[in-house]
C-alpha cells in the first residue's frame, strides 16, 4: 500500500502541479507541490528519503520546466535531506517546525532559481522577481506545507515514513 | 307501556302531525313554503360552509401531495437527471463547435502559412513559476526538436526547450529569456523581441532614427532561423527614446492571447525558409 502510494506520488504530482494546480494559483502563482513533498518527506521520513523523494521528483520536474535540468534536482533534493535533518535535531517536530522548514527552504530555493536566471537586467530584474514569485510562492508553500504536515501528523501513525 | 302525552308535548305532537299531514296532502304547497323558509337560512349556513368546505379542500391537496410526494420526488429527480444529461450533452457539443472552430482555423491557417508544420495541443503550464513556459502533447516521436518556432493562427507563441518522446516544453515569447528577431512591417525597421519579467513583449535595439510608432505592427523578420519572415508578434503600444541610448526601445501587445491558447503549431521546416511577407501576414493581422 505505501509503495503504491508512493508510486502514485511519484507519477502524480508534476502532472498535478502542470495541470489542476492552475485552478489554485493566486496572482498566477501556484505553490510548489514537489517542493512540499520533499520537505514532508525529510520531515516524516528522514534525511535519506526525503533527498531520494526531492530528487525523483525535482527530476520529474524538470522534464516540464524551460529551466535548466539540474536545478530542481538539486533544489529539492536537497530540501528533502535539510528537512530531514531538521526532523532529527529538533525533539518534538510540529507543524510550526514544518512552517518554519517550509518557509526557510522555499525562500532558499527560490533565491536559488533566481539568481541561476538572472537576465542582463541585473538586480532590479532580481527585486522584481523576488517580490512577485520568490515571495508569494514561499508564504504559499508555507501555508500548504503546514497544512499538509498538520493533516499527515493526524492520519500517519507514529513512526510511519 | 304506552303514555299519554301531556301538555307541551301534546301541542308539539299535534303540529307535527298537522305538518306531515300538509305535506302528504299538498306536496306542491309545502314544498314553495320549504323553499322560502330555506333560503335565508342557507345563505347563512352558506358561510360556514365555504370556509370549511376550503379547509377541506385544502386539507384534501395537502394529503394528495402527501401520499404523492413520493412519485413526484422521484419524477422531480428523474427530471433533474435529465436535464443533468442534457446540459452536460449541449456542453459537449458546444465545446465540439468551438473546438471544430479552432481547428478548422488552424488547419486554415497551416495551409496559408505555406510551412511544413505539426500541430500540437497544450496539455499544461511549466511545472515551475520561474519560467513561462507550456507543455505540448508532441515530441521527438513527432519530428519536434529543440529550437523549433512555435506558432498558433494569431501570431508567433514561442519556441521549444525542452523535448521528450511525447511532449515538449515551449518557453513563450513573453518569457524574459527568450528572444525573437522582429521588424516592424511599416518602417522596415529591425529589433530584438523579447519577453519581460511583467509578462509583456518588447522590442530592443530599434535605430534611433527609426519612425516607429504606436499601433505599428511586429512581425518577424526571418534573421534567425526558427521562425519565416512575416508572422505576426504584435502591435507596438508604447515608444521610448532615450535620450543617453543609441537605440529606441518598443513596448508589444503580443497578437497571441496565451492564457487561451490550446492548439498551436510547430515548425518543422528547415529553417531559414522564406515565406513571402504578404502572405502569412495577412492571415496574422492583430484581432
Amino acid at each position: 500500500m505505501k509503495a503504491i502510494a508512493f508510486l502514485a506520488l511519484l507519477v502524480g504530482l508534476v502532472p498535478f502541479q502542470m495541470t489542476l494546480l492552475g485552478l489554485a494559483s493566486l496572482g498566477s502563482i501556484r505553490p510548489d507541490l514537489c517542493l512540499i513533498a520533499a520537505i514532508l518527506g525529510g520531515l516524516f521520513a528522514g534525511e535519506w528519503k526525503g533527498l531520494a523523494l526531492g530528487i525523483v521528483l525535482g527530476f520529474l520536474q524538470n522534464q516540464f520546466s524551460a529551466g535548466d535540468l539540474w536545478l530542481n534536482l538539486i533544489a529539492k533534493g536537497g530540501s528533502g535531506f535539510v528537512a530531514g535533518r531538521v526532523s532529527l535535531y529538533v525533539t518534538n517536530t510540529s507543524t510550526v517546525t514544518a512552517l518554519v522548514v517550509v518557509l526557510g527552504l522555499s525562500t532558499l530555493t527560490g533565491a536559488l532559481c533566481l539568481l541561476v536566471g538572472l537576465t542582463d537586467e541585473g538586480w532590479t530584474a532580481g527585486f522584481y522577481q523576488a517580490r512577485s514569485i520568490l515571495l508569494p510562492e514561499a508564504m504559499y508553500n508555507t501555508v500548504v506545507g503546514a497544512g499538509l504536515y498538520w493533516l499527515l501528523a493526524r492520519w500517519l501513525p507514529n513512526g510511519s515514513s | 307501556m304506552f303514555r299519554v302525552a301531556t301538555g307541551t308535548r301534546r301541542v308539539a305532537l299535534v303540529l307535527v302531525a298537522i305538518l306531515l299531514l300538509v305535506l302528504f296532502l299538498f306536496p306542491q304547497q309545502s314544498h314553495g313554503l320549504l323553499h322560502s323558509l330555506g333560503q335565508p337560512i342557507a345563505r347563512i349556513v352558506a358561510f360556514p360552509l365555504w370556509v370549511l368546505a376550503g379547509i377541506n379542500q385544502s386539507l384534501q391537496e395537502a394529503w394528495k401531495g402527501y401520499v404523492a410526494l413520493g412519485h413526484v420526488y422521484q419524477e422531480n429527480q428523474r427530471l433533474r437527471q435529465d436535464i443533468q444529461s442534457l446540459q452536460s450533452q449541449l456542453n459537449g457539443l458546444r465545446e465540439s463547435a468551438a473546438s471544430s472552430q479552432r481547428l478548422a482555423a488552424l488547419l486554415q491557417f497551416k495551409q496559408n502559412v505555406g510551412l511544413e508544420t505539426v500541430a500540437a495541443q497544450v496539455i499544461g503550464q511549466d511545472s515551475t513559476n520561474w519560467h513561462r513556459g507550456l507543455v505540448l502533447d508532441k515530441g521527438e516521436r513527432d519530428g519536434i526538436r529543440t529550437g523549433m518556432g512555435v506558432i498558433a493562427p494569431s501570431g508567433v507563441v514561442g519556441r521549444v526547450v525542452k523535448i521528450t518522446p511525447v511532449s515538449s516544453v515551449i518557453l513563450l515569447i513573453t518569457d524574459s529569456n527568450n528572444a525573437v528577431t522582429g521588424l516592424i512591417q511599416r518602417t522596415r525597421d529591425e529589433g530584438i523581441v523579447s519577453g519581460t519579467l511583467q509578462g509583456g513583449v518588447r522590442m530592443k535595439y530599434i535605430p534611433l532614427l527609426s519612425a516607429v510608432r504606436e499601433r505599428d505592427v511586429v512581425v518577424t523578420s526571418g534573421l534567425t532561423g526558427e521562425f519565416p519572415k512575416g508572422l505576426l508578434i504584435g502591435t507596438v503600444t508604447l515608444v521610448k527614446k532615450p535620450v543617453d541610448n543609441l537605440f529606441q526601445m518598443a513596448e508589444i501587445i503580443p497578437a497571441v492571447d496565451f492564457s487561451k491558447l490550446e492548439e498551436v503549431l510547430v515548425i518543422l521546416s528547415p529553417y531559414s525558409l522564406e515565406v513571402p511577407a504578404e502572405g502569412p501576414a495577412q492571415n496574422l493581422q492583430p484581432r
